[in-house]
């Protein structure tokens, strides 16, 4: 029996409704704990509450048998407790050794010392893999992936006792999950407890020792991991059985072109490709970070200049040359960028707003037919079952699942044909992972056309019908339903690397 | 639950509204002819050209940006109705059109070179700022142009009705703009742009030619308060307006507009425009000193913002 590390006892937390009841939950030294629970279990208040952002409304914390009591972030920083957060604290305009030394630079005579800050910056960006990042380069000029890294280098920076990690893997590619986890257990052997906290189960059961199910605020289950299996997990998580997607029958090959991509070509996707998305058909876009699947789907969308080619999109009998973002609205084609907290939700907006914005019901030709919007919104938010106090709440105050599952009720409103959804289940618990996929089957048989970009392969082959592959840029391969597996869709993701290019593409990851 | 809901939601205007209550019950209170007629005249007198300026500010700082050229434009705008009139003998009508085009100049060329050439607006207005100011010295030649009793008849109070026309419009502009930012798509469009423009972006809205709107309206509706200050004084004095915005964006934010942008009132607003203008007169009327009277109002404008802060972290 391990030493107990982290004790903690009846702890409660509510904001309109209680969010965390009578939690208990113990963890020893150097054990790895992951909590697992859908979004809005409860998890990241758990860890807010941990490390002091959050004061929690009764209950009480023991860390190494002393009472803790964290009111601020700084408190937690000072018991040896550190986190990352599911949304990235980096800065940007800040050079990468600066970033993960925020708290403490080290400096002599008041002033920075720049060799020491930059030598223990080195040794630490080597110890979560990003060995070829420079010390002094911009945190801006990092891929999404490696910004995630930086986050992990900060943390594990600091002497601490216990180490939070909030969705550490969400944005990042096996190989790099892999780095992570490796890194974690090697910090685990030096008696540092962690509490990680993930969507991707597999990753889960492989890198911990102990799994606590959270659901509704409330602890389920706590068991060995080696005695649990990713589907224990599923149902203990969403308390019953979960409907797996049926595989519908492959597209009709005679249905007509609804989005076509014609020789495209932007600044950050060189090589020109051609793809066309058809009535009913899911098609999937796969690739390693960086190959440029959000390239492509950005000026799928005309977000980004064309340097050449068209895209056109086909209704009934007419073609129309999308000229920009909003030519394509117009024309039934809706877009879900990434990153849900820049490129999705209107903060310090109702629900409602955020959710009526591309396509606001109108009662004449420019007012607002709020009667109207309430029925509709009210409708939509009980199609997706979207967890939310009314309609009226600031969107911030929802979780990040239930956040997605508004911006996706937002292109249903406005009945876009056409989707580009660019990691529509990103930080998604699996309940709503399921129901996403399942709107997705509903939409395809009412005839709509959808490209998904993701990095998870067991989405993709879940979810589509044809699964176009990019390699560093290119447009490598094209599968179809039936004639695919996972190893030669991998295969084709690395095909275009060789070893000489792989250090390059790294570093071009980071020209957004 | 649907009640509470609706007295939260304009618990804002309900917040300011209450603010404005005790401040006219405080200067009655302390002042025994405060609602005279001649405090009720300066009142009224000097809120239209405040008022329409403040609402155009109140529109642009919803879309995260600022508009600090309004004084100059107001005086740019009197100065060209002045010398229409004088020099040219225009009809006053076409005089104040061109003044309010003057403006409308103004603030398009303002927006083009927010929206089209990325500028900060900032930079972009400050720079307006000194352009009009200058220009309107060069159209008076930095004379005060006497006017006349013509235009003064927009500022006095209208037969029968026993308020000014200058105030009737000023009150139509404050009821079209709160009806576009709480009724039109255009104004829902404007709130999105400044809470989260890339996200607009990403919804098929393009913020320039908003931007673009916004700043020009803000530019016509300080040329239409250079009208209003015209006819208050009889004369267009190059000088007018100097500080005029910062009464602005102190009138918009007293009404709850946040600087950042995507949060804002018209009608809030229109209270902070009456809350300042207020306070201005009553604190004349109870004998404070022009020095003390400006550290009130400063104090005043600090503790708005800082009330609505606190309000908003404890509803109810």
């Amino acid at each position: 029996m391990k030493d107990l590390r982290l004790s903690i006892r009846n702890l409660n937390k509510s904001y309109n409704v209680p969010v965390l009841k009578n939690v208990n939950l113990s963890i020893g030294r150097g054990e790895i704990h992951a909590i697992v629970g859908e979004n809005g279990a409860g998890k990241s208040t758990l860890i807010n509450v941990l490390t002091g952002l959050t004061p929690r409304d009764s209950g009480s914390i023991f860390l190494d048998g002393e009472s803790y009591e964290p009111n601020c972030a700084g408190d937690g920083f000072a018991a040896g407790v550190s986190f990352t957060s599911q949304e990235l604290s980096i800065v940007e305009s800040l050079t990468v050794a600066e970033n993960i030394f925020l708290r403490q630079l080290p400096r002599r005579y008041g002033i920075v010392d720049k060799s020491a800050l930059h030598a223990s910056a080195r040794a630490l960006l080597d110890r979560v893999g990003l060995d070829y990042v420079a010390t002094d380069s911009r945190a801006e000029s990092l891929s999404l992936a490696d910004r995630q890294l930086l986050e992990f280098a900060k943390a594990i920076n600091a002497e601490c006792r216990l180490l939070l990690l909030d969705e550490p893997t969400a944005a990042l590619t096996q190989q790099q999950a892999d780095r992570v986890h490796a890194v974690i257990r090697e910090i685990a052997t030096q008696r540092v407890s962690v509490i990680y906290i993930s969507h991707r189960l597999d990753d889960v059961l492989d890198v911990s020792d102990t799994v606590t199910v959270l659901r509704d605020g409330a602890v389920i289950s706590t068991t060995e991991a080696d005695s649990s299996s990713a589907a224990d997990l599923v149902s203990l998580m969403t308390g019953g059985g979960v409907i797996r997607p049926s595989d519908l029958a492959a597209t009709d090959a005679a249905s007509r072109p609804a989005l076509v991509v014609e020789n495209i070509c932007t600044a950050n996707l060189p090589n020109s490709v051609n793809l066309t998305c058809h009535e009913s058909e899911i098609v999937g876009i796969a690739g390693l970070a960086g190959s440029g699947k959000s390239e492509l789907l950005r000026a799928m969308f005309r977000l980004d200049g064309l340097h050449s080619g068209r895209v056109i999109r086909h209704i009934k009998s007419e073609t129309i040359q999308i000229r920009s973002a909003r030519h394509a609205v117009r024309n039934g084609i809706g877009f879900l960028g990434e990153n849900r907290q820049t490129m999705g939700i209107f903060p310090g907006q109702a629900v409602l707003t955020n959710m009526m914005l591309p396509d606001i019901l109108r009662s004449a030709a420019c007012t607002v037919d709020a009667t109207a919007e309430k029925t509709v919104a009210g409708q939509l938010g009980e199609r997706l079952a979207i967890r939310c106090n009314s309609l009226q709440q600031d969107i911030r105050e929802l979780s990040g699942g239930n956040q997605q599952k508004v911006l996706i009720a937002r292109w249903l409103n406005a009945g876009s044909a056409v989707l580009l959804l660019d990691e529509p289940t990103r930080g998604v618990d699996v309940g709503t992972k399921q129901a996403i996929y399942e709107l997705l089957f509903e939409l395809r048989s009412n005839g709509n056309a959808i490209v998904i970009a993701s990095s998870e392969l067991d989405e993709l082959m879940t979810v589509c019908d044809r699964i176009l592959v990019l390699s560093n840029r290119h447009l490598v391969a094209e599968f179809n339903r039936g004639h695919w597996s996972e190893e030669q869709i991998l295969s084709a993701s690395f095909s275009a690397y060789t070893d000489n290019t792989t250090r390059e593409m790294s570093q071009s990851e980071g020209v957004r | 639950m649907k009640v509470m809901n609706a007295i939260r939601r304009h618990a804002e205007e309900n917040f300011i509204v209450l603010s404005l209550i005790l401040l006219i019950i405080f200067f009655s209170w302390s002042s025994d002819n405060f609602f005279s007629v001649v405090t009720l005249k300066t009142i009224l007198n000097q809120l239209p050209a405040l008022t329409v300026v403040t609402v155009g500010m109140t529109l642009v700082l919803i879309v995260a940006g600022i508009d600090l050229s309004v004084g100059s434009v107001l005086s740019l705008s009197a100065t060209v109705i002045g010398v229409l009139v004088v020099g040219w003998q225009i009809p006053l009508p076409l005089a104040c059109l061109a003044g309010i085009l003057a403006g409308l100049a103004c603030g398009a060329a303002n927006g083009a070179l927010v929206a089209f050439f990325r500028l900060p607006a900032f930079i972009v207005t400050l720079g307006m700022l000194e352009m009009a100011r200058g220009l309107a010295y060069i159209v008076n030649n930095s004379q005060t142009v006497y006017i006349g009793s013509s235009i003064q008849a927009i500022a006095l109070p209208l037969p029968g009705v026993g308020v000014s026309l200058a105030l009737l419009i000023a009150i139509g502009v404050v009821a079209a703009g709160h009806f576009m930012m709480t009724r039109t798509v255009f104004g829902r469009h404007l709130t999105a742009i400044g809470s989260n423009e890339q996200a607009a972006r990403m919804s098929g809205i393009d913020a320039r030619p908003h931007r673009l709107f916004v700043l020009a309206l803000s530019g016509a509706l300080a040329g239409l308060g250079g009208v209003f200050n015209a006819a208050y004084l009889g004369s267009a004095d190059p000088n007018a307006g100097i500080g005029l915005e910062l009464s602005a964006i102190a009138a918009a934010v007293i009404g709850g507009t946040s600087l950042m942008g995507g949060r804002g009132s018209v009608l809030g607003a229109f209270v902070g425009v009456l809350i300042i203008s207020i306070l201005q007169s009553g604190l004349a009327q109870i004998g404070v000193s022009e020095p003390s009277k400006r550290l009130i109002t400063g104090a005043v404008i600090i503790s708005a913002v800082l009330l609505d802060r606190w309000r908003q972290k404890h509803p109810q």
